[in-house]
């Protein structure tokens, strides 16, 4: 943390007006009395830190770091930011548990799960290897954890060749895509392709969003700036990043910067600034009349939830509008503020319940909805609704996909299937079910 | 790539006036985006449409309005430099009715404002004091001073946003018989928001257990009166539940911020906005603009990463006064514009008084805005027209018009892109 | 009408007739402590929080200086609670002679005021918002004191010592003589209109800047003190952490305080006839800000809360000209009037400064002895008060670990300085007051970013709500807690501050239109 940062985020609580509007926003602190609320943990409690006192709040650390307090904030409080250097000095002196520092790390547990996936995925599903987790980690038992996919992003990028074209970009896929949902990074890869990019894929690693929203401040700078290292040729070279990852998109265009004070780091200045999300890349291309739209009906009714990370783009709701442009498919904005995963947060024995609370207002608006599916732009976020209401989920992407009539993922693999996404998910939602 | 996004029209602000101009306007056709760097002022406002309150006529403290209808005329004669002026006494009641129409048929079922502008409510504040409005959700009205009935206020432990034994004290000192009572409600926490308890009272097994506990205390013909918590996605439901459990009229007494009516306010414009087809960013902080001549032809926000560059033909500055930050006096006493850097009005000249030392008084600081021609057009350009509390002239604490003036500025904002354009009438 | 019979009546409620309490009552007398006001309502409560650790004087005014660093060493231990060790810089900035700094050194080697020069560098790592331009920097033993909680817990220690009797409120109306001999005054409680009779052995006017205007109620001519006041400006948090003084022979707008929550920016000087003068000048603010920048670029675009005025009082007692305050001697003085005027029973204690209240207490209980005729040594140097027995200084963080303690069963009435309704409530009940004015002194309520633009309603609704007291009393002290904040809020409004008082008015004028409570 340099000093300079941490001035400029301290320097910002002149700014609150204390008008609590943070706190009526704020999906956790509703739900429990444990976190006292973002105002409170933020500008309010700041005015008592200083340096070298030891940290006195055990409060701080049931904020989730989901960020909507800052972007509510009428008056440009940095308060997730203010919180999340609390949590970071807790940790410090409190110690981070062995728990903490494994499910901060995806790419780990990714290399370890994937070989040999159907073990892994049946283990994580064995309700007495769970409970003995949870008594040994501190995992809950009933938390959701996404499913193996056995092959991993990567080794379709490998086999993958872009069409050349005049627009290049570099896919950034993150971890969920490489290890659990490689799918979804194919039809990326199409719809991308389908519109006239030509796609880059470089190696790249995990983008320690994790690690720093569990306080591993240090780890995440080694993170973030490995990958920032990855993505930097490319982008100095012109080329766009582009991520469906809304979380680990948010990381690298802000929240390593403003967070793990790397505002300086030339290489991540860079990748932040060219770093887009793929339905803010491709709305703008539609914006100038360049986007694909013909497109096939799609005749169904699909609930739209845009998760914390994806609004801290503060770049509205670009899904919604390209999900507007197909045909027959009818998109119902839900307004519920978290499903409560926020990454690692629901898993932790001691918060399911709290994450559970924060998300049951949208799994009831979900409900309410009569929508047969759910679209949502995290990875995190779709594995806790699904565990949470039994539909099915998607990445809008693949509502896209699906809707430009491109050749189902997975094709040019051994795992080649036919079955459009809906039917799939339906299908591994049922197979949950039944476990 | 050029990173940029085209609109018929950019809004900056997303409080009544913004999402007013701007909902008009995508019912009119126009391709609209709202950029807001946080949510707006609606959350703080009490939720009444306040038109015309009081007239600062010298008097201390001031004359209270019983019409605005009435009073307004002989108002804008006065003040020639009030918002009012510049709009028309006669563009108020259009605005009004579109605004109520927003809210009936909004998100909330059932939901909608009672009153009109030939007379003002009376309702009790949360400290007890009287407050003229011209419009006021139907969770309200029957708080009226002048009805009929005593009043039982009901404090609710966890809030302390209004406290119901200060508030009925006061109302008695106001000639209106008035007692207070507690109800202990089963929440977690010591202190609990607005927005929390209403979120709870939607919950039907948490308000009958409330109405149980209530309804015995209550006698025979009291109004039973509410700090406003009565739910925010179905306020109608809510209240009208409680009433017909309690056999009598309940209303709702706004509570000092977050508020709740006005949250509902937000969301039933924003959903107007949203089934309109125009879009909202919220986060999104104006930081400068591209100009041409005397055209703003973009806008710079700041999202996530790098700026956004959102194009418009027009743009509506509904950016709000020096509360919200689209004011700022420095420290060397000048008052800038701070999203466009606008010239504004009415500043007091260097060396002359900012404030009096009178809290109660009439200060000079406050009815500096930004500098408009007579159809809102901020001074030296062509296509930003300028609504709500960004304009010069008015107090609106003082006058009671803060909503009046927003709805108002920002309908007719929306006209009159509408005349220029060429657009079609609203739907 | 009621009277009290009594050892010491000390008029004056600051830090030093409250040090005169606790002074008496702990060699074993009885006293009445009173004042027109709160107590620490006057000059106490009125300064930057600064405990000097005499640096500021070593060169200007070493005796001072010696004093200083004394009473700095013996408070640290008797009031450790009321103290947060920050530490104190003295740096030198572009704006500074860079001269000057040999002489400081040299002047705290000479005065025994302890020194140590820092690497700038290092000093910048550890205040990175300072001048990034200083060359020199001295640590010495500054810290800061809580004159509130200090004056407070030298009464109530007075109180349970020997049972003295406090009297917030309680103005002086009359001394009386008998012949050459003071016998008591007649008090008169300012918020009743109760008049109380006060018969005492020895009265001590310990009102400082006031101390000519009660000499002369005794009759006693040519008491003269020459008040200079001062304008101190409180920043919305700490932009430093440790006291910093620029190194340079003292002048006005060189130090920067952190104390609490905020840090204090203090102060001109400025010669006035009227020691209730409370006059903030323009000009004096802008030079103030000009001095912020100086030690902290930026100082202009954060958030000031506050102004407010402090009146020093100066004793002079030649009849020349007054043009400037600075030079008169920051000793204080105390009157032993039977020796000056041939009055017995009768002693005067002004001029000095915070950090020194307990020495000027110690001179004035050994005089009041001398009137008694009785030997009762002081002991105040080794006493702790009442809160400050362990020795532990204050910490910036125990609010809020107070806070998470009760999270889950008490609730927050300000939020800013995390006064919870119990603390509040509770002191409601212990002071019996209704001016919310008092609870802000003692517990900070108000006096955090939003200036009681949340709290105030509630504390209002809360004071109601406890026994007797009418929605006109409530109303009244709403009323005239938000017409006193006013005062040190309008002169310095802007940036910030003034987005925050429009949601206040907003709140107060508009949501609650507490206005027309006045009809």
């Amino acid at each position: 943390m340099t000093e300079v940062l941490h001035e400029l985020l301290r320097g910002s609580l002149d700014h609150c007006v204390k008008c609590t509007i943070c706190e009526t926003a704020c999906p956790f602190s509703n739900a429990t009395p444990l976190f006292p609320g973002p105002k409170y943990a933020g500008p309010q409690a700041e005015r008592y830190r200083v340096e070298d006192e030891p940290s006195v709040e055990w409060s701080v650390d049931y904020c989730s770091g989901c960020g909507i307090c800052t972007q509510v904030c009428p008056q440009g409080v940095k308060i997730a930011e203010l919180n999340a250097q609390a949590r970071h000095k807790r940790k410090q002196e409190s110690g981070v548990p062995l728990r903490d520092r494994l499910i901060a790390r995806p790419t780990v547990l990714g290399r370890l799960g994937t070989p040999v996936a159907p073990l892994a995925n049946a283990t994580l599903r064995s309700r007495p290897f769970r409970a003995a987790v949870e008594r040994a980690f501190g995992v809950h038992r009933d938390a959701p954890v996404p499913r193996f996919a056995g092959r991993t992003f990567r080794s379709f990028a490998r086999r993958h060749s872009s069409p050349p074209a005049s627009r290049r970009v570099v896919y950034f896929h993150g971890c969920g895509t490489e290890y659990y949902e490689p799918d979804v990074g194919e039809k990326t890869v199409a719809v991308l392709e389908h519109n006239g990019f030509q796609v880059e894929i470089p190696k790249q690693g995990c983008c320690g969003l994790p690690l720093q929203s569990n306080g591993l401040f240090d780890d995440a700078r080694k993170y973030v700036l490995r990958l920032a290292r990855a993505l930097a040729p490319q982008a100095r070279d012109g080329a766009l990043i582009v991520g469906n990852a809304t979380s680990c998109t948010l990381m690298l265009k802000r929240e390593a910067r403003e967070i793990l004070g790397l505002a300086d780091d030339p290489e991540l200045k860079l990748v932040s600034e060219r770093t887009y999300d793929v339905c803010e890349l491709l709305l703008e291309l539609h914006d100038r009349g360049e986007l694909k739209t013909h497109m096939q009906p799609v005749n169904e009714v699909v609930a739209y939830h845009a998760p914390c990370q994806q609004q801290g783009h503060w770049i509205g709701k670009p899904a919604l509008e390209l999900l507007d442009l197909v045909p027959g498919l009818e998109v119902r904005e839900l307004d519920a503020r978290c499903c409560g995963i926020a990454g690692t947060y629901g898993l932790k024995r001691e918060k399911y319940d709290i994450a559970m609370a924060t998300g049951a207002d949208l799994f009831r608006q979900i409900g309410a909805s009569q929508a047969g599916s759910v679209a949502c732009d995290s990875e995190t976020c779709r594995w806790q609704i699904e565990h949470a209401t039994n539909k099915p989920s998607a990445h809008p992407i693949e509502l896209l996909h699906r809707a430009y009539g491109l050749p189902p993922a997975g094709a040019d693999s051994k795992r080649s299937t036919l079955r459009g996404v809906m039917t799939r998910n339906v299908e591994r939602v049922r197979n949950r079910a039944r476990t | 790539m050029r990173r940029t996004l085209h609109y018929d029209a950019v809004v900056v602000g997303a409080g009544v006036a913004g999402l007013t101009a701007a909902a008009r306007l995508a019912e009119s056709g126009a391709r609209v985006c709202v950029l807001a760097k946080g949510v707006g002022s609606t959350h703080l406002a009490p939720g009444t449409v306040d038109v015309l309150g009081y007239e600062p006529d010298g008097s201390e403290p001031p004359r209270r309005v019983d019409s605005p209808a009435r009073a307004l005329p002989a108002f804008v004669a006065e003040r020639t430099d009030h918002p009012y002026a510049l709009l028309g006494v006669d563009s108020i009641r259009p605005a009004l009715e579109w605004f109520a129409e927003r809210i009936e048929h909004g998100p909330q079922q059932g939901y909608r404002y009672l009153g009109e502008m030939e007379r003002n409510h009376l309702l009790p504040t949360a400290v007890g004091a009287a407050r003229p409005s011209a419009l006021v959700p139907e969770t309200m009205a029957a708080g009226d001073l002048r009805g009929t009935g005593p009043i039982c206020v009901v404090g609710l432990h966890p809030l302390r946003d209004l406290w119901a034994s200060l508030c009925a004290a006061n109302i008695v000192r106001l000639g209106v018989e008035a007692r207070a009572v507690e109800v202990g409600l089963d929440v977690d926490r010591p202190d609990e928001n607005a927005l929390g308890l209403a979120r709870r009272f939607e919950d039907p097994g948490f308000r009958r257990t409330f109405a149980d506990r209530l309804a015995p205390q209550l006698r025979d013909d009291e109004r039973v009166a509410l700090p406003a918590v009565l739910g925010v996605r179905d306020p109608h439901g809510v209240w009208s539940e409680l009433e017909t459990w309690l056999g009598r009229p309940v209303f709702e007494i706004p509570t000092v911020p977050p508020s709740v009516p006005g949250m509902r306010v937000s969301d039933a414009l924003r959903a107007a906005l949203r089934a309109a087809g125009g879009r909202l960013v919220v986060g999104a902080e104006v930081g400068g603009a591209e100009r041409d001549g005397e055209r703003v032809t973009a806008l710079q926000a700041h999202t996530a990463g790098r700026d956004t560059t959102y194009a418009a033909r027009w743009v509506v500055l509904a950016t709000g006064g020096f509360n919200s930050g689209a004011l700022a006096l420095g420290s060397d006493w000048v008052v800038r514009e701070t999203v466009l850097g606008l010239p504004v009005r009415g500043a007091p000249a260097p060396g002359a008084r900012r404030f009096v030392p009178e809290y109660f008084g009439e200060q000079p600081m406050s009815r500096v805005g930004v500098a408009v021609d007579p159809n809102q057009r901020a001074e030296g350009l062509e296509n930003v027209i300028v609504a709500g509390a960004a304009l010069p002239g008015a107090e609106p604490w003082r006058e009671g018009s803060g909503e009046g003036i927003a709805i108002t500025s920002g309908h007719r904002a929306a006209e009159l892109v509408r005349a220029e354009e060429g657009l079609g009438a609203a739907v | 009408m009621a009277g009290l019979s009594t050892d010491v009546l000390v008029i004056g409620g600051g830090a030093t007739g409250a040090g005169v309490a606790w002074d008496a009552a702990l060699r074993g007398l009885h006293v009445v402590l009173a004042d027109r006001a709160d107590l620490g309502e006057g000059t106490s409560g009125r300064f930057h929080g600064l405990l000097h650790s005499g640096g500021r004087y070593v060169v200007k005014d070493p005796l001072a200086a010696e004093e200083c660093i004394a009473e700095n060493r013996i408070l640290r231990r008797i009031a450790a609670d009321c103290i947060e060790d920050t530490g104190g810089l003295f740096v030198t900035t572009p704006s500074d002679d860079p001269a000057y700094a040999e002489r400081f050194a040299e002047g705290c080697r000479a005065t025994g005021v302890d020194c140590e020069e820092v690497e700038p560098a290092e000093v910048l790592r550890e205040e990175p918002r300072l001048h990034p331009g200083i060359s020199r920097a001295f640590r010495v033993p500054d810290a800061n004191i809580d004159a509130w909680k200090t004056a407070w817990a030298l009464a109530r220690g007075a109180h349970e010592r020997s049972g003295a009797r406090v009297l917030p409120y309680h103005a002086a109306e009359a001394i009386h003589r008998r012949g050459d001999q003071v016998v008591g005054a007649r008090l008169r409680d300012v918020r009743t209109g109760d008049e109380l009779e006060v018969e005492a052995r020895v009265t001590v006017n310990a009102t400082g800047a006031w101390a000519g205007r009660i000499a002369g109620l005794a009759g006693i001519e040519g008491v003269r003190v020459l008040p200079g006041r001062g304008i101190m400006i409180a920043m919305n948090h700490r932009l430093v952490n440790t006291v910093v003084n620029r190194c340079q022979m003292p002048t006005d707008g060189d130090i920067l305080v952190p104390i609490r929550t905020v840090c204090v920016m203090g102060t001109t000087d400025v010669h006035t006839d009227d020691p209730d003068d409370q006059t903030v000048a323009e000009d004096e603010v802008q030079a103030m800000l000009e001095d912020g920048e100086r030690l902290v670029p930026g100082f202009r675009r954060a958030r000031a809360l506050r102004v407010w005025t402090g009146v020093r009082p100066l004793f002079q007692d030649t009849k020349e000209g007054v043009a400037s305050t600075r030079d008169v001697t920051r000793a204080h003085t105390l009157l032993d009037h039977a020796e000056r005027d041939g009055v017995g029973g009768f002693v005067t204690i002004t001029g000095g400064k915070l950090t020194t209240f307990r020495l000027m207490a110690e001179e004035t209980v050994d005089a009041v002895c001398r009137h008694l005729g009785e030997e009762r040594p002081c002991t105040t140097a080794t006493e702790p008060l009442p809160g400050s027995e362990d020795g532990e200084h204050y910490m910036l963080g125990e609010r809020l670990a107070r806070r998470e303690d009760g999270l889950l069963d008490d609730q927050l009435v300000c939020e800013c300085e995390l006064v919870t309704r119990r603390k509040l409530e509770e002191a409601m009940r212990r002071r019996g007051t209704s001016n919310l004015d008092d609870f802000r002194r003692v517990l900070r309520l108000g006096m955090g970013p939003c200036q009681g633009g949340f709290c105030m309603y509630r504390a209002a609704g809360i004071m109601h709500g406890l026994d007797g007291m009418s929605a006109e009393q409530a109303n009244a002290a709403l009323l005239g807690f938000l017409v006193e904040r006013w005062k040190g809020v309008w002169p310095i409004l802007y940036g910030d501050q003034l987005r925050q008082a429009r949601l206040d008015d907003w709140i107060f004028q508009g949501v609650l239109d507490v206005g027309h409570l006045r009809e």
